[in-house]
């Protein structure tokens, strides 16, 4: 589809860029359009167990919820922002009109303006989703899958910078939840035990948190969180040597031993985004506490506990073009963006590449602001594969199946013979 | 896609056939490989286990999928028969029904320690015989100036005694 202002569409990006496999700039395509299923396609869903019904609340109401555990492409890509609700994407400030998928010739498809794109294939609902633990708590909620083969652990909702006021203009996490319980640890433990129940399902588990930089020193009250949830994983698997993903604030050293030692095996600090002036905007927590050289530097200081390729950064790309204080062209935007990518490969730390998505509730939403266009998520995904061919760096912990949202290291799989973590 | 010949399909299903698959790299540099596990599934798509995500395989196979290029797939059978199948890989399959199927599969055969990063499913586009009688057969009907003089004359006299 050409946008009227001049952009370039899904088929002229292909044209253009023929070295980025169309799978992965249809993923790119789908993420900042979304992606709807048809009644039809529903049903189809529901026949392959890809359906999970749940209630929840909204803005202050109960509402039924229906989620699909996953759509996927030929080649194993996995399509991010599929909705069985036709408000889903559409609450989400897109870029063009919403694909569908709906049933064709008797195939699952992908379908821009009534044209089968690409086949696509149902993910199942994890085994465990329906469940409850001991103590009556819905498993679902207390271990999230997705996407499409990780385990997520919430460590706690809050987030200091939102408390403060601080918070970046792309998120909307504003959960009042600090810590968990011990009751609450042991429905991890025990939401875990079911899970891996599941033979050939899992690769991936992660732990994600709002920040916390209070303590005796910077972020220490958020180390001691992720060190609880640690331990209680370590009861689960009853051993250390399980790959934990932590996304986290920018922790310093001696705390990162500590998480090292608790069970954590690879260590995300996300930028988000790398001009400094925008960076101070934008993340406005971030750069109070303590400063964009402090997240910097714990980034480079985090390779000598996790090792190098361990450690990873992300960009949110589409952050830094935000109308009217933004980059105004999409090569200013790359050109900064791949900068701050080499300097962290440099030092051995990788970055991954994650869309805009503006939802309710973000600083983003109230200013009307869009994801970039295809184009620009094209190039820059593929800007970053080189660069992370040029450092032979891996990205396999953060890669299609174990963090299935970014479209740069879904082109890094080429490269999985070369490279060593 | 093309319909495999029942004798290739049994072949193919034979567990005494040797089965090797050739993909190439990005420069084009040929890989080929034993793979066991392959077979052929009800819907007439080829079908292997692949255990390592970081395989040349698994690499080239992808390369293909995302490139629209062919790979190919010999097969020999204990009697020395044997076919050559051209194709394109049509999906690599990591979640739902059959990759569990695969998965269980495997770990019964292997144990508990046994891996599988994906099933990768090849939609055959062209087959042939590749029995060297049958080869031979074809090349004298399709170039018959291409042989030894000293045999074309055995054949002459084979054909027509003086």
């Amino acid at each position: 589809m050409s946008e009227a202002n001049g952009e370039l569409g899904y088929k002229e990006v292909l044209e253009k860029y023929p070295h980025v496999p169309k799978f992965v700039t249809l993923k790119i395509d789908a993420a900042i359009r979304g992606a709807i299923l048809t009644e039809r396609a529903f049903e189809r869903a529901r026949e392959s167990n890809a359906v999970f019904e749940d209630v929840v609340e909204d803005q202050g109401r109960l509402v039924q919820r229906r989620s699909i555990a996953g759509a996927v492409l030929r080649d194993g890509t996995h399509l991010c922002r599929v909705s069985a609700e036709s408000e889903g994407p559409r609450n989400t400030l897109t870029r063009g009109e919403p694909y569908t998928i709906d049933v064709v010739d008797g195939k699952l498809q992908l379908v821009d303006n009534g044209e089968p794109v690409e086949e696509v294939f149902f993910a199942t609902i994890p085994e465990y989703y329906g469940k409850k633990t001991s103590r009556g708590t819905p498993m679902h909620r207390v271990v999230h899958a997705g996407p499409p083969d990780s385990l997520n652990i919430s460590v706690y909702g809050f987030c200091y910078f939102w408390q403060q006021k601080h918070p970046c203009h792309y998120c909307t996490r504003a959960q009042q939840t600090k810590g968990k319980t011990e009751a609450e640890l042991e429905d991890i433990v025990e939401t875990l035990d079911e899970a891996l129940r599941e033979q050939g399902k899992w690769t991936a588990f992660r732990l994600i948190a709002g920040s916390d930089p209070g303590g005796s020193s910077p972020y220490e009250n958020e180390a001691n969180e992720y060190v609880r949830v640690l331990s209680a994983l370590r009861r689960s698997f009853g051993s250390k040597g399980i790959p934990a993903r932590l996304v986290a604030s920018a922790i310093p050293r001696e705390q990162l031993e500590r998480l090292a030692e608790a069970g954590a095996t690879t260590y995300e600090p996300h930028i988000e985004v790398w001009d400094e002036k925008l960076w101070e905007r934008i993340c406005p927590g971030k750069a109070k506490y303590f400063g964009r050289k402090f997240w910097i530097n714990n980034a480079i200081d985090a390779v000598k506990v996790f090792g190098r390729g361990n450690v990873c950064s992300q960009l949110v790309g589409g952050a830094e073009l935000a109308q009217p204080y933004g980059f105004k062209t999409i090569d200013e935007a790359i050109e900064s963006d791949l900068q701050g990518v080499e300097f962290f490969a440099q030092h051995g730390v990788t970055t991954s590449l994650t869309i805009l998505w503006v939802q309710p509730g973000s600083v983003f939403y109230k200013e009307k602001q869009r994801p970039a266009p295809l184009e620009y998520y094209v190039r820059l995904a593929s800007g970053m594969r080189d660069i992370r061919r040029k450092y032979n760096l891996a990205a396999d912990f953060n890669d299609y199946r174990r963090c299935a949202i970014h479209p740069d290291t879904d082109l890094s799989r080429l490269d999985y013979p070369e490279f060593v973590n | 896609m093309v319909a495999l010949p029942p004798e290739v399909v049994e072949l193919i299903k034979d567990k005494g056939t040797l089965k090797l698959l050739a993909t190439t790299d990005e420069h084009g540099n040929p890989h080929a490989v034993v793979k066991g596990s392959l077979t052929v599934l009800d819907d007439g798509h080829l079908a292997y286990r692949e255990t390592l995500e970081s395989s040349q395989t698994n690499s080239n196979l992808l390369r293909s999928i995302w490139f629209d290029k062919k790979v190919a797939v010999t097969i020999v059978g204990a009697n020395r028969e044997s076919y050559q199948i051209k194709g394109k890989p049509y999906r690599y399959v990591i979640n739902g029904s059959l990759y569990k199927e695969f998965y269980l599969a495997a770990r019964e055969r292997g144990g508990p320690d046994s891996e599988l990063a994906g099933v990768w499913l090849i939609a055959p586009e062209e087959v042939r015989t590749q029995s060297s009688k049958a080869r031979k057969e074809e090349e004298e009907r399709k170039h018959p100036h291409v042989r030894h003089y000293d045999r074309a004359v055995y054949l002459s006299r084979e054909q027509s005694p003086r």
